[in-house]
């Protein structure tokens, strides 16, 4: 999971590098491109990035773990925000937080509620895990006809746990005010201070999983779970827990993207959808089943997409991020990050 | 130590065992063989709880143990040691130590039971920190029985621990086999290379079509007409 860089075939990446010059050099063209400007794509397009690469971590997690994609991964990502947006609703009314802490009020609550969404959407995963996947991974995940059913049912339960949040919070759109202080001012723009909170809080989820991961016994267990399940079963790792524990923490991850998204845009049904594409475009440009690479795929889709609406054209934003992925597929097959560690026959 | 009695399993629909009977004695090493596709590893899998038995039962240290998952069955201190191909490339000797010892409770057994290993093979000492897959052939299959000592087992079941070895690094190998037996183990092997496997072992199983076929004394069985016909190159060709 966490490998070396790969240095793909030379030709791979001159050409890259050669595309990748034609699209500076176009950008820097533009009539609006100034140092203001430019500090504000960065700025957007990292904190967007994140999200996509926080969605993609899950994405790539779970199919290094149970050997499929998971479709309905934006379905976590959205009622991760509403059971972020619900916590924040209950404890809004709550004067004593407010009377207690009037500094940092709004810094406290909105610090519950990514935790609320964290571990509520965790143990949500873990039961969709264990009651819809289970029956199904039983007989055979990855790349049998069980794995193609898995699939099948990750579109299904998208379409049912959209209408399911579509009865439980009905479709209109929810703005989610969490008090964070005033807008700051990057490069001309007024942007909410939750673009940096977004950045920061993504970047430290994702060096938590790293540290769990690599430092910790259960993230070792988790390692070689995706590596093989049957050389984990010989070592006397428990691997049906463990499955349950890596989509758990996927989903926990998603519900962590939904609460920071909130404040910034706004809590709709239909949120996962394009998310879950986006997300889908950056584990593909970072490399498949590689983590830093999901991250390293959602900065760079994000960046590309502000930059791509910048410079060339406002109007078709969600386009830019499949079109990366197209050209990234093209070149270098395996995304920026493959797998580089073969074994021996 | 170990007894299966009766035991029918196989993959999907595909019955490979019909009925196999064995036995394996404390302390001893007993060598189970046979020709490519006749069961010798769906033994183990069934054993180690990686497939079903479907039928029959396997009984270890007096306990049955054929409707446990596989994890509790290590957890009993039965341990099977997979081809040196089967390590977790990607992490360094070090970590695929650690993860033979996942079922340890404590630090200080790990770290025991480590110092125990490099004693064995003190090669993977010299190697600890580089990745698995730069390792070599032998010191692969060091590591894979390595791991599987790291438990604390009570039986070790070892699936053709000279599979594409050189016959230097296969003698060593099985050394060190013995060296385990000596220190207490149980030692179940399945091997192709017939003639060592005679050697270290001091009972045989040789299975055919999924039944047991030949059983004895390996110092017997080395001589059997059967077996030499079958295994040992006799003057018959491989008469399957």
């Amino acid at each position: 999971m966490f490998n070396k860089l790969r240095i793909g075939k030379k030709g791979e990446n001159i050409i890259f590098s050669v595309f990748v010059l034609i699209y500076i050099a176009w950008c820097v063209n533009s009539p609006d491109m100034n140092i203001e400007s430019l500090k504000s794509v960065l700025t957007i397009g990292l904190s967007v990035g994140i999200i996509y690469g926080l969605v993609a971590l899950g994405i790539s997690l779970i199919y290094t773990g149970l050997d499929v994609v998971n479709f309905s991964h934006g379905e976590f990502f959205m009622i991760g925000a509403f059971a972020g947006l619900t916590m924040f609703n209950v404890l809004g009314d709550q004067d004593w937080i407010f009377n207690v802490f009037p500094d940092a009020y709004g810094w406290i609550i909105y610090v519950v509620c990514l935790f609320t969404a964290f571990v509520s959407m965790g143990l949500f995963g873990v039961f969709i895990e264990r009651v819809f996947l289970r029956p199904l991974t039983k007989k055979g995940g990855g790349y049998t006809v069980a794995g193609m059913g898995i699939i099948i049912c990750g579109f299904g339960l998208s379409v049912v746990l959209i209408n399911v949040a579509y009865l439980i919070w009905n479709p209109v759109a929810k703005p989610f005010p969490a008090e964070l202080g005033l807008p700051m001012e990057i490069g001309g723009l007024f942007l909410p201070i939750t673009y940096i909170w977004m950045i920061i809080v993504g970047l430290g989820v994702a060096a938590g999983l790293w540290f769990f991961l690599n430092k910790t016994k259960m993230g070792l267990g988790i390692r070689a779970v995706a590596f093989s399940k049957d050389v984990s079963n010989l070592v006397g790792i428990n691997v049906p827990l463990y499955i349950s524990i890596i989509f758990g923490i996927a989903c926990a991850i998603a519900g962590i993207g939904g609460t920071l998204v909130g404040p910034t845009y706004q809590v709709v049904v239909f949120m996962g959808y394009i998310i879950l594409m986006k997300a889908f475009a950056a584990a593909v440009v970072g490399g498949f089943g590689n983590l830093p690479g999901a991250i390293l795929g959602g900065f760079t889709v994000g960046l590309f997409e502000t930059a791509s609406s910048f410079y060339i054209s406002g109007s078709h934003k969600d386009l830019y991020a499949f079109l990366l992925m197209i050209v990234v597929l093209m070149i270098k097959p395996t995304g920026f990050f493959g797998t580089q560690v073969k074994m021996k026959a | 130590m170990l007894k299966i009695d009766q035991l029918v399993s196989g993959y999907g629909t595909v019955q490979i065992l019909n009925g196999a009977n064995m036995k394996v004695d404390d302390q001893s090493i007993v060598a189970l063989l046979g020709g490519n596709g006749t069961g010798k590893s769906t033994i183990l899998k069934a054993t180690s709880g990686l497939i079903r038995a479907w039928k029959g039962s396997i009984e270890f240290d007096g306990e049955q143990i054929h409707n446990l998952p596989p994890h509790e069955i290590v957890g009993r201190g039965l341990v099977q040691v997979t081809q040196g191909k089967d390590v977790f490339p990607a992490m360094s000797v070090i970590e695929n130590l650690r993860l033979g010892g996942f079922i340890l409770k404590t630090k200080k057994q790990l770290n025991d039971n480590l110092e125990k290993v490099f004693n064995y093979f003190p090669r993977l000492n010299e190697r600890k920190d580089q990745l698995a897959a730069t390792l070599s052939g032998g010191e692969l299959q060091m590591l894979c029985i390595g791991r599987g000592l790291m438990s604390n087992p009570k039986m070790i079941m070892l699936d053709e621990p000279s599979a594409a070895l050189a016959p230097q690094i296969v003698l060593d190998i099985f050394k060190n086999i013995n060296r385990i037996r000596k220190d207490g183990l149980t030692v179940l092997i399945v091997e192709q290379n017939v003639r060592m496997a005679l050697l270290l072992a001091d009972y045989g199983y040789v299975i055919k079509d999924g039944v047991i076929n030949v059983e004895g004394d390996s110092k017997k069985l080395m001589y059997d007409e059967s077996v030499k016909e079958s295994y040992l190159g006799g003057t018959k060709a491989n008469v399957q």
